[in-house]
């Protein structure tokens, strides 16, 4: 039922964070390895590595894309305590690969820091380049590239201090005259009696400050990733929370009870959905375009997914595990790992032109027997 | 509804020994690859996994619509989609009737696909034949259902009177009966008896209640004279069919049949087929005499097979809402309750009418849900859905459960290069998400080339999503711009009706103009007419362009207005002031007189305003000294002029 296609990243060591662009047709890796890498699907789907360059200093944690319509945009974020954005340069004359020769400068770095960053997003596109980061020490930052097309200048427009250690933060992709720009960030504090570790802001514009509008007290556990869904017209807003289990809270304004000063709202938080199928911590949540399905990712070593039904229900849908016992029996491997320096076969060769895909095995067929 | 939870196994060690993170990449994918949890105030070193070789996963689902031979399925049903959205919307009065059609619409189009599947399995002698083998297995059990379905929740069937539906269902599922029948009278009629086949496909046709076909293969048999076939021929002849259209009431009818019963039974009982022991045994069939039906039940493949068979002698009038009740008790009959497949559970749950549990297993079919979005769609306009909303029990609504499935199929769509236009159609018929879904997706569609680009503005046009048009521009003018093509970067940025964007985007014609003296793309600045009225920078753009084109056309006096025009607007941009006002110089030293004193006035002011620019600094004495010899000219003319 599901297919898998490998691309070996070339990377010295565990891989940090993997960022599509908006088309999905090119890929940013990042790892402790220092490096950042930038592969591109060809037009029969193969993956390419296209750039590769030390980015950073220490770990690089995250990469993420800017809109397409501020061009080819990367930001980092690293234990060097900087975080960086990256412009890729097309060059004049077409060059070998099939956009022509290119590569990436450092247009900036962020300095402010005074520990690790440990998170790093672009704002929403309508809001012109903006770029959130969040520390180790506690302190949100956002900057923004006035000029878009002058990416070399950013302007810290605020710092936001959260007493708390942040690990992730999250932009609330639904925007509208009802949703004012909102930031979500958690804490890897782990001490519960620190109190909740999930932070609501937003931006009031009427006194063009960033407000904490919610400490969210229902987790005090560590909080290791935080996402918001993609909006389908709801009311409500919904975060994907990694804690030490998986939760999906509801976050709905409260209609008549905006802030006379800052003219927002109160959020009532609900817990939508909890989950712990992992049995374990949790540490990596992220949604599908359409925020219909949930993967997360856990200390039990497995990626899970959960799918909304039509009577909005979370349910989990289907679980990715790696096991290398099980290449040897299929007799993949050969066909799989064509950048490693096995004989091939002629057949097998010109096979690979396009991009391969192998099926994945399935461990239980646990149709009667419910998931626990 | 409820979609079971496997576990899928990525073949890679470091994968296991790591653990492993997955993000979602558009559309329709996730990546997973070897990570753990790193913590922030941990110190930075080397992971015990390093130095390794970590590969990323993109994980996809398998869609077998994709396949080629598959297209014509998924294009042919998007048709029979729209015909029935179109139906529903114009408020047909009889659309019971024509959603049956629509059905059968559907019905042909998986028969044609069926047919193509099994041509190309049999030519095929790859691998791929496995495969092939696999479709024509999930869509014959599509088939299966959906006649099943449309006969019980779809046709409108007087009176209940099912029978004649299920007999048919059947005749089409299970052809073998009539096939050997067609072969045996084609062939030599002499001692046709002798057949091997003959006596099964006797009895065969026989419980599939074709009881001309067994006449006509009774008289062919040698001792076709003889009184037992004699006899059997005239009580199959008497044997009474109930129709609701022969005028017949059901009581009537059950008089008719028991006296059938009473008569049949007591030839049996004289023995007067015991020569004959397949007659004696059809016979027996006929009154439905239990042991004679445990001979014959081990000859049918399936229970519902049996189920038809079975109540064309023993419950001629059952209506639709007792089918459940007799299917059971075939099940039980036949002892297959254990060795269920998927396909039995869904035709038991159709029976029984319950579409819930149906639409539940159907999702398991592994066609990636084509079948159930097309018949969960075509049941909720018959009506049938409606049974759920009634239900104050389960939260499921009927409409919330077509949309949710057109959401995922239209989804599953929008992911392939080519069908997801017609992916769109299947959103654009999602009532409450679906404008939202594709506000999200069809961005996200890579533009590979300039005609699919205009393909995905259109389809935005036409959902009046002008956000996505805006968006979309503004990346190719970005893209254009990046490869330093900076005409249609600004074709694009003005497309993309955004003014700050395109400011940004005329601005650097402008400093290309003052680094390098020329004025690129010329026949675009030329076209732009009302469509620079976005931006000032592209109003002020287009005013220069036009007064180097009169200037060059020598009517230096259009040239001077247009410049002195530019002078006063107030949209002159800091770095292009120097430049605009260089360009007065050869105006103003031009042998006739251009300028009037007033435009004279005009300069000179802007000039005492700017005087600080520092790029203006030597060009200013010689601007000042053409200003004054001009204004001397000026005023000496136009005193003349008084005169």
């Amino acid at each position: 039922m599901f297919e898998a296609q490998e691309i070996n990243a070339e990377h010295k060591d565990l891989i940090h964070d993997v960022a599509y662009d908006f088309y999905g047709e090119r890929m940013a890796t990042c790892s402790s390895d220092q490096y950042v890498k930038v592969w591109d699907q060809t037009s029969d789907g193969k993956w390419n590595l296209t750039s590769s360059w030390k980015a950073h200093s220490g770990s690089v944690w995250k990469v993420t894309w800017a809109h397409p319509e501020f061009g080819q945009v990367l930001a980092t974020c690293s234990f060097d305590r900087t975080a960086a954005v990256w412009e890729e340069l097309v060059g004049e004359t077409p060059g070998p690969g099939e956009r022509g020769t290119r590569h990436w400068v450092r247009r900036t770095n962020l300095v402010d820091s005074r520990t690790s960053v440990t998170d790093v997003k672009f704002g929403p596109r309508t809001q012109g380049l903006q770029l959130a980061t969040c520390s180790a020490d506690g302190i949100i930052r956002i900057y923004e590239a006035p000029d878009v097309m002058n990416l070399s200048q950013w302007t810290l427009q605020h710092e936001i201090q959260c007493k708390l250690s942040c690990s992730c933060l999250s932009w609330n992709p639904s925007l509208s005259k009802n949703h004012p720009l909102m930031l979500a960030v958690g804490s890897d504090d782990n001490n519960p009696s620190n109190g909740g570790k999930i932070f609501i802001y937003e931006y009031s514009d009427n006194i063009r400050r960033w407000m904490k509008t919610e400490t969210i007290s229902s987790v005090t556990e560590a909080v290791h990733d935080i996402s918001f869904s993609p909006n389908l017209g709801r009311s409500f807003h919904l975060l994907a929370v990694a804690t030490k289990d998986l939760r999906i809270l509801s976050l709905s304004p409260i209609a008549d009870n905006a802030n006379v000063q800052s003219g927002l709202y109160k959020l009532d938080i609900q817990t939508a959905a909890q989950f712990d199928d992992h049995g374990c911590m949790v540490w990596r949540v992220c949604w599908n375009i359409t925020g219909t399905i949930l993967a997360s990712s856990g200390d039990d070593g497995c990626v899970r997914m959960f799918k909304m039904n039509c009577i909005n229900a979370w349910k989990p849908v289907a679980v990715l595990k790696g096991d290398g016992s099980h290449v040897a029996n299929e007799g993949h491997r050969s066909s799989v790992c064509s950048a490693a320096s096995l004989p091939t076969p002629p057949v097998a060769a010109v096979v690979s032109q396009t991009a391969r895909y192998i099926k994945l095995g399935t461990i239980s067929q646990s149709r009667e027997v419910p998931w626990h | 509804m409820e979609v079971p939870c496997k576990t899928f196994v990525i073949p890679n060690e470091l994968c296991r020994r790591a653990g492993l993170a997955g993000v979602w990449a558009p559309l329709n994918e996730v990546a997973v690859f070897p990570s753990h949890l790193v913590k922030a105030h941990n110190p930075d070193a080397p992971s015990p996994y390093g130095p390794s070789n970590a590969s990323v996963y993109k994980v996809r689902q398998q869609v077998i619509l994709f396949e080629p031979i598959l297209r014509k399925l998924v294009n042919e049903a998007n048709g029979t989609f729209l015909s029935v959205q179109e139906l529903i919307s114009n408020n047909v009065l009889d659309s019971k009737v024509e959603l049956q059609k629509l059905s059968c619409q559907y019905r042909s189009i998986i028969r044609a696909c069926l047919e193509n599947l099994q041509d190309e399995a049999m030519r095929d002698k790859t691998n791929y034949k496995e495969e092939l083998q696999n479709y024509i297995t999930i869509f014959y059990s599509v088939e299966c259902v959906w006649h099943l379905c449309e006969i019980l929740f779809v046709e409108n069937i007087p009176g209940g009177v099912v029978l004649p539906h299920l007999l048919e269902w059947i005749r089409f599922h299970f052809p073998k009966y009539e096939r050997k029948a067609a072969t045996l009278l084609a062939g030599d009629l002499v001692g046709i008896e002798t057949h091997p086949d003959y006596w099964q496909t006797v009895i065969g046709s026989l419980m599939q209640g074709r009881i001309e076909v067994v006449r006509a293969l009774l008289r062919l048999h040698s001792a076709g004279d003889s009184k037992p076939f004699k006899l059997v021929d005239q009580a199959l002849k008497a044997m009474p069919t109930y129709n609701i259209y022969s005028g017949v009431s059901a009581t009537e009818f059950n008089l008719k049949w028991k006296h059938w019963l009473v008569d049949t039974q007591s030839k049996i009982d004289a023995k007067l087929f015991i020569s004959e022991k397949h007659l004696h045994l059809m016979m027996r069939l006929s009154v439905g005499e239990e042991t004679a039906w445990n001979e014959v039940q081990s000859h049918c493949e399936a229970w519902y097979e049996l189920l038809a068979a079975w109540l064309v002698f023993t419950e001629p009038t059952v209506k639709s809402f007792e089918l459940g009740q007799f299917a059971r008790r075939c099940i039980a009959r036949m002892n297959v309750g254990l060795r269920m497949r998927h396909l039995d559970y869904v035709l038991l749950a159709a029976m029984e009418a319950d579409i819930i549990q149906v639409i539940k297993e159907i999702q398991q079919m592994s066609e990636n849900g084509w079948f159930v979005s097309h018949l969960t769609d075509l049941l909720y306009h018959a009506g049938r859905l409606v049974v759920l909303d009634n239900n104050p029990e389960s939260h499921l609504v009927g409409s919330r459960l077509r949309e949710c499935f057109l959401l995922d199929y239209g989804t599953l769509l929008m992911g392939h290069t080519s069908l997801w236009q017609v992916g769109l159609s299947y959103l654009d018929h999602c009532p409450t998400e679906g404008l939202k879904t594709i506000e999200l997706l069809l961005p996200r569609l890579p533009l590979k080339s300039e005609a699919r680009t205009q393909k995905i503005i259109r389809e935005a046009h036409k959902r009046d999503l002008p956000q996505i048009i805006q968006s979309i521009c503004k990346i190719q003018a970005m893209n254009s711009l990046k490869r330093g093509h900076l005409g249609n970067a600004l074709t694009w940025g003005i497309k993309s009706q955004d003014g700050t964007f395109t400011s940004l985007l005329a601005d650097k014609f402008l400093r290309e103009y003052c680094k390098n003296g020329k004025l690129l793309n010329i026949d675009l600045l030329d076209s732009l007419g009302s469509s620079m009225l976005i931006s000032d920078r592209l109003i002020f753009l287009g005013k220069y362009f036009e007064f180097h084109k009169e200037y060059r056309s020598r009517n230096y006096k259009e040239s001077a207005n247009l410049l002195i025009s530019l002078l006063s607007s107030k949209l002159t941009p800091k770095y292009f002031w120097a430049t605009l006002l260089d360009d007065t110089i050869p105006l103003l030293e031009c042998n006739e007189l251009i300028m009037s004193s007033l435009d004279t006035f005009t300069l000179l002011h802007c000039l005492q305003e700017k005087s600080d620019l520092p790029e203006l600094q030597d060009k200013i004495e010689l601007i000042r000294l053409g200003a004054a010899r001009n204004l001397s000219r000026a005023l000496m003319y136009e005193a003349q002029l008084v005169k």
